[in-house]
């Protein structure tokens, strides 16, 4: 017998008989016992910390490698969304186990919650929206497909012919010979396997012998000082094929014709100074040709816009014209010692200290068809042999013939040609070849993947190359498989179409200062127009109504992308976030609960 | 022999003639006022000049020769004289490595324009730095190619500088924001216009020839009235193309007091008077600190009203204003706290952090650049934008407040004292402060990003580092919620977590340089505050290493009793 009497029940606060009902209701039932496992704080912590680390390890992952593999390593990866659903769960719990609530409780359970609808939000955006991007052209069609950043791989069976769209991303992760990435073909037994990848490939174009092909030349043009070579090929037929251009300053055509003589007109003159040409770039001249004065004044330097170019002595080129494809320069004045004097050029000494001149550039390639570019004009002899005759500003300066596999040289810099392929009945066409692979976050190249068929029996096709946007045929014991490689595309239920595209630019300057589009939306359904403009953060959206903008079952048209060199043209961001909503209220039960949490005290009665 | 010292002391004996006869221009603010566009805007004279030398020489301010000469006075010698310039010391090279292989002395921080042209092993690294942009015209230098190239642009300043074409000081004749041009420009342009502009033109050059003549003659009065004459003469081409006197008066009283500078001064004396009265006189000392505090205080709104008013914009959009801003917010939270708690520590607390703060951004200009430039276009009017920047940048004021009151408490026990249970509650009190802020300007970014960017969350850098930041402060707040740790705990957390506002502020820009926030990218400053991060996590592992000890003890004495 206890001798220690209970403490009067009214003596006793509320809070404590909380609190010992709580651990009492967790001793009778395993609900609330698991609840409470699931509430603890320990697990927050685990929660909150392994979060913070994965974060980071993910930023420098991205720093250091490329954002696709922070994504798939961690962001997008299934253990990333497990540890959130745990996060969701450990948050709910948590707030159950304060059950019943009080009034203190408010902002704790708004901000609990307010998380758990966030992040509900996000998965909702995450498996029903999407996101892309469209590229709208004003004199083109309006569109209604828009590219999202899922790569694919586009499937035509050999069973039915259907058309299978399979989610594949050949970098993520990269396959390799030792570590191939296998897909299954839909329809048959044959498998697709994947074994090297390549983000730089480059398409390099080839004579094919048809019967009803016309005659054609594959030329390799080649320079060792600019360290580049092209291959070019030229057909008779089609009439398109005949000619090509050399970097807008020449000509290059298989044609028999002898071009005529024109003269050629100054159209700019540059003043150039030897010191740090390299750095200030005279980009924006109207013919983009450089001119790079040597540090003595004695050889001055001309480069096409492509890097191109040769070098020549000043004196030689002292007013006489000296002809650089399809340019010509003349010197027309030299200082050694430039300085400018009363607002006035002066030479202050004989002494190359300072060298400085004046050039006039004149350019035949702009000028039209019928006067003649510098040109390498070809023609297919009947034993295969192929006679070419050069000409600059309309005369001929050499001419000879060439076998194949035969070099010449054409003068222009240190360019050379080399006949590769000779064909009497050709046709052109591309293989796919893998480049020199670029570093991991760079954006500019075009991926690709090496692939064959395999049979059950272990039997493999020829392997090919296929690059992101481009299609293969592979066969194998009689099938044929076509597939094709890229971004996935995906319908939208409207068209949209630019109309017009301005560019304000800062005071002065060429900095642009906004992008402003303006685009018509058609449904499609009902043929209905609605003409936006989307701008920097005022983005456009169809079909826009409050409840559209509301619930986020809208597609929403944010300025992305632009290209300077054609002002007709813009990228827009297209979003569908039908979790909008959820993300919102989210936010806003987190910043309030908050904030109840931290400076709301409830009155005590 | 002879001959030759007896030459060289006639020249010497000339020249100083010649200045005693004709005296020099020493004084250039009468050029102050006129009129420039540059970098996408207009700006008074003075203040292209500073932002001009600044980016030359890393100064506003040259010292050649033991004579200290002003922005103004070099940028308009180089303008309208530019003979001999080439051979003055003026253009930086900070980088070590670079001087090294250049052969150029590693005492010396700046060097002449001549001596960098005709140095050979500079121009083989920048021929590499091009072979290396021709390759790639996307890939960022690295190395000495690209600390070359810095040296270039330098170089690149001083010569269109001496050719003058920066002085963009006609205005466009059509269009208000429209391209101006210099003098030269102007006049060619003029030559078959309409009479009224030809005679203009020919005023300015007249103007501009009096002014260099004045400049050469050495007549300081000259100058002064033909500089007013030329900035008449400008001013007439299109006045209605001009800003108006209120806005050059407002930008030339800012560039002339310096307001940051005095407000990181005056904290700094609010912190010694505080320290050096927390024993005796505190009620005095406590006043007079407030008394200072309250003036740098108002220095710092006055340069942001005046930046304001100047950019037409928040304050917050670079990484020399989210410092200034920074400070300025930490010192706010230190008033607000101050007036509810009257403790002493809030002010002590901010007002060291606020002074180191704000001398980096006084003393690092080439990283932290002041200049008042336009803004990328995804920068531009937005509302959301607004709020959601300075709602994250003041939680990190909350946090750099905390930062400086968990310092306190940390000093405390590293000299064996304990805190006051008080001084724990100011630190909860000022994390609360910016946890509440980071969440809502964390979550305003995402408002934001779904409205200019087209979505939500993106798990870009800088939005991740965010919400790291967020995380780790939640681990400490929760963590004491859960007992693991108490007041002490708050203290190291308020300094350890400070670190991932540091990475997320300053480290996403300038270590990971990847995402889309880049309109804040830059440079340099790793090794400045590397140092400070070690010092201090090597001040909390000792202050860590003090508190077990009290520990050990009190356990000890309780034993023994």
């Amino acid at each position: 017998m206890s001798v220690v009497a209970e403490p009067p029940e009214r003596k006793v606060s509320p809070e404590v008989l909380r609190k010992r009902m709580i651990a009492e209701r967790q001793k009778k039932s395993a609900i609330w016992k698991m609840i409470h496992i699931l509430a603890s704080l320990k697990l927050a912590l685990l929660l909150l910390a392994t979060l913070a680390i994965a974060c980071a390890t993910a930023t420098f992952y991205e720093s250091g490698f490329s954002s696709k593999i922070a994504r798939s390593y961690i962001y997008d990866a299934p253990w990333f969304t497990f540890w959130l659903a745990v996060l969701c769960v450990n948050l709910f719990s948590v707030t159950l186990s304060r059950w019943p609530w009080q009034k203190k409780h408010a902002g704790f359970i708004v901000t609990h919650y307010g998380i758990i609808c966030l992040l509900i939000g996000a998965m909702v955006g995450h498996k029903y929206g999407f996101e892309g991007n469209v590229t709208i052209h004003k004199n083109r069609p309006p569109l209604n497909r828009i590219v999202t950043n899922r790569s694919a791989l586009q499937v035509q069976s050999p069973a039915d012919n259907a058309l299978y769209l399979l989610p594949f991303d050949a970098e993520m992760p990269v396959p390799t010979e030792a570590h191939p990435r296998i897909l299954d073909i839909p329809g048959s037994r044959l498998k697709l396997v994947v074994d090297a990848f390549n983000n730089n490939m480059q398409r390099r174009p080839q004579l094919v012998e048809v019967p009803d092909g016309s005659a054609g030349i594959l030329l390799k043009l080649q320079s060792t000082m600019v360290g580049r070579t092209m291959e070019m090929p030229l057909l008779l037929e089609p009439e398109s094929a005949r000619s090509q251009d050399f970097f807008g300053m020449a000509k290059i055509a298989l044609a028999a014709d002898l071009p005529k003589e024109v003269a050629s007109h100054p159209i700019e003159t540059q003043m150039v100074f030897s010191k740090f040409a390299s750095v200030i770039h005279s980009e924006g001249t109207a013919t983009q040709i450089k001119i790079v004065l040597s540090k003595d004044g004695k050889e001055i330097t001309v480069a096409a816009p492509d890097g191109t170019g040769a070098t020549y002595h000043r004196e030689e080129a002292m007013n006489q014209a000296i002809v650089s494809g399809g340019t010509s320069v003349v010197v027309r004045q030299y200082w050694p010692d430039f300085e400018m004097r009363d607002g006035k050029p002066f030479s202050r000494s004989d002494k190359p200290n300072n060298p400085a001149v004046v050039v006039e550039i004149s350019t035949t390639a702009a000028q039209t068809e019928n006067s003649n570019k510098p040109a390498l004009t070809l023609s297919r002899l009947p034993n295969g042999k192929v006679a070419y005759q050069i000409s600059r500003s309309g005369a001929v300066y050499a001419k000879g013939e060439a076998a194949p596999g035969e070099s010449f040289q054409l003068g222009w810099a240190d360019w050379s040609a080399t006949i590769e392929q000779s064909l009497g009945h050709a046709q052109s066409s591309e293989v796919m070849e893998p480049g020199k692979s670029l570093p991991a976050n760079e954006k500019e190249g075009i991926p690709g993947f090496r692939s064959y068929l395999l049979n059950p029996d272990h039997q493999k096709s020829a392997a090919q190359w296929l690059d992101s946007g481009g299609s293969n045929t592979l066969t194998l014991d009689g099938q044929v498989v076509t597939f094709s490689y890229g971004l996935e595309t995906r319908p939208i239920p409207f068209t949209i179409g630019l109309l017009k595209f301005d560019v304000p630019r800062d005071e002065g300057t060429e900095t642009p200062s906004n992008f402003i589009a303006t685009v018509e939306f058609k449904d499609a359904k009902n043929g209905a127009t609605k003409v936006e403009t989307t701008r920097m953060n005022h983005p456009a959206s169809f079909p826009g109504l409050w409840w559209n903008t509301l619930t986020g079952i809208n597609y929403k048209f944010s300025q992305a992308e632009w290209n300077p060199q054609d002002l007709d043209e813009t990228t827009l961001q297209v979003l569908y976030d039908p979790g909008w909503l959820f993300k919102w209220m989210g936010s806003l039960g987190i910043c309030m609960g908050i904030a109840i949490m931290f400076y709301w005290k409830p009155f005590k009665s | 022999m002879i001959s030759a010292k007896r030459v060289s002391f006639f020249l010497i004996y000339l020249t100083a003639f010649a200045g005693c006869v004709f005296g020099a221009v020493t004084d250039f603010t009468s050029l102050d006022r006129m009129v420039i566009q540059n970098e996408g805007r207009k700006k008074p004279y003075l203040v292209f000049a500073q932002e001009a030398l600044l980016s030359m020489s890393g100064k506003t301010a040259l010292t050649i020769d033991e004579q200290k000469i002003p922005a103004n006075e070099v940028i308009t010698t180089m303008w309208l004289q530019p003979e001999g310039w080439n051979k003055k010391p003026l253009i930086l090279i900070n980088n070590l490595l670079l001087k090294k292989t250049l052969g150029l002395p590693l005492t010396e921080k700046w060097f002449p324009y001549e001596a960098l042209s005709t140095n050979e092993a500079f121009q083989k690294l920048l021929a590499e730095a091009t072979e290396q942009r021709k390759e790639n015209p996307k890939d960022k230098l690295k190395g000495l190619p690209k600390e070359a190239s810095t040296v270039a642009l330098r170089m690149a300043q001083f010569e269109s500088l001496t050719k003058g074409t920066l002085h963009r000081v006609v205005p466009n004749l059509d269009h208000a924001n429209g391209p101006w041009s210099t003098i030269p420009e102007f006049t060619a342009a003029q030559k078959n216009a309409d009479p009224a502009l030809t005679t203009r033109a020919a005023q300015l050059d007249t103007d501009l020839s009096a002014l260099q003549a004045a400049l050469k003659a050495g007549n300081q009065d000259e100058f002064n009235k033909q500089a007013t004459t030329l900035e008449s003469s400008l001013r007439m081409v299109r006045p209605e193309f001009f800003p108006s006197d209120r806005q050059l008066n407002i930008e030339l009283t800012y560039q002339h007091i310096h307001p940051f500078r005095w407000a990181w001064i005056f904290y700094a004396a609010t912190a010694i008077v505080l320290a050096l009265t927390s024993v005796k006189g505190r009620r005095a000392g406590y006043l007079v600190g407030w008394v200072l505090v309250l003036a740098g205080f108002g220095f710092q709104v006055y340069g942001f009203t005046c930046r304001i008013l100047v950019g037409g914009r928040p304050p917050v959009t670079n990484m020399y204003e989210s410092v200034i801003w920074v400070a300025c917010g930490a010192i706010f939270f230190s008033l607000v706290f101050e007036a509810i708690y009257r403790s002493r520590y809030f002010l002590m607390g901010a007002t060291p952090v606020a002074v180191i703060v704000l001398i980096l951004a006084d003393t690092q200009p080439l990283i932290l650049n002041p200049a008042i430039n336009p803004l990328t276009p995804v920068l531009r009017d937005n509302f959301w934008l607004t709020t959601h920047v300075l709602t994250i940048t003041l939680s990190y004021a909350a946090f750099l407040l905390a930062t400086g009151v968990g310092h306190i408490a940390l000093g405390l026990i590293a000299f064996k004292k304990q805190p006051t249970p008080a001084l724990y509650n100011y630190i909860y009190r000022t994390l609360q402060v910016g946890v509440l802020l980071l969440a809502t300007g964390t979550i305003l970014g995402g408002v934001w990003a779904n409205y200019s960017w087209g979505r939500f969350w993106d798990w870009d850098p800088k939005e991740t580092w965010a919400l790291i930041a967020l995380l780790t402060y939640l681990f400490v707040l929760h963590g004491r919620i859960a007992g693991s740790w108490s007041g002490f705990g708050l203290a190291v957390g308020s300094v350890v977590c400070f670190l991932s506002v540091v990475m997320s502020w300053y480290g996403v820009n300038f270590i990971l340089g990847v995402g889309l926030h880049s309109y804040g990218f830059g440079n340099g400053g790793f090794s400045t505050v590397g140092t400070l991060v070690g010092l201090d996590l090597g001040f909390v592992a000792f202050s860590i290493f003090r508190h077990r000890q009290m520990k050990a003890a009190k356990k000890n004495t309780a034993v023994t009793a």
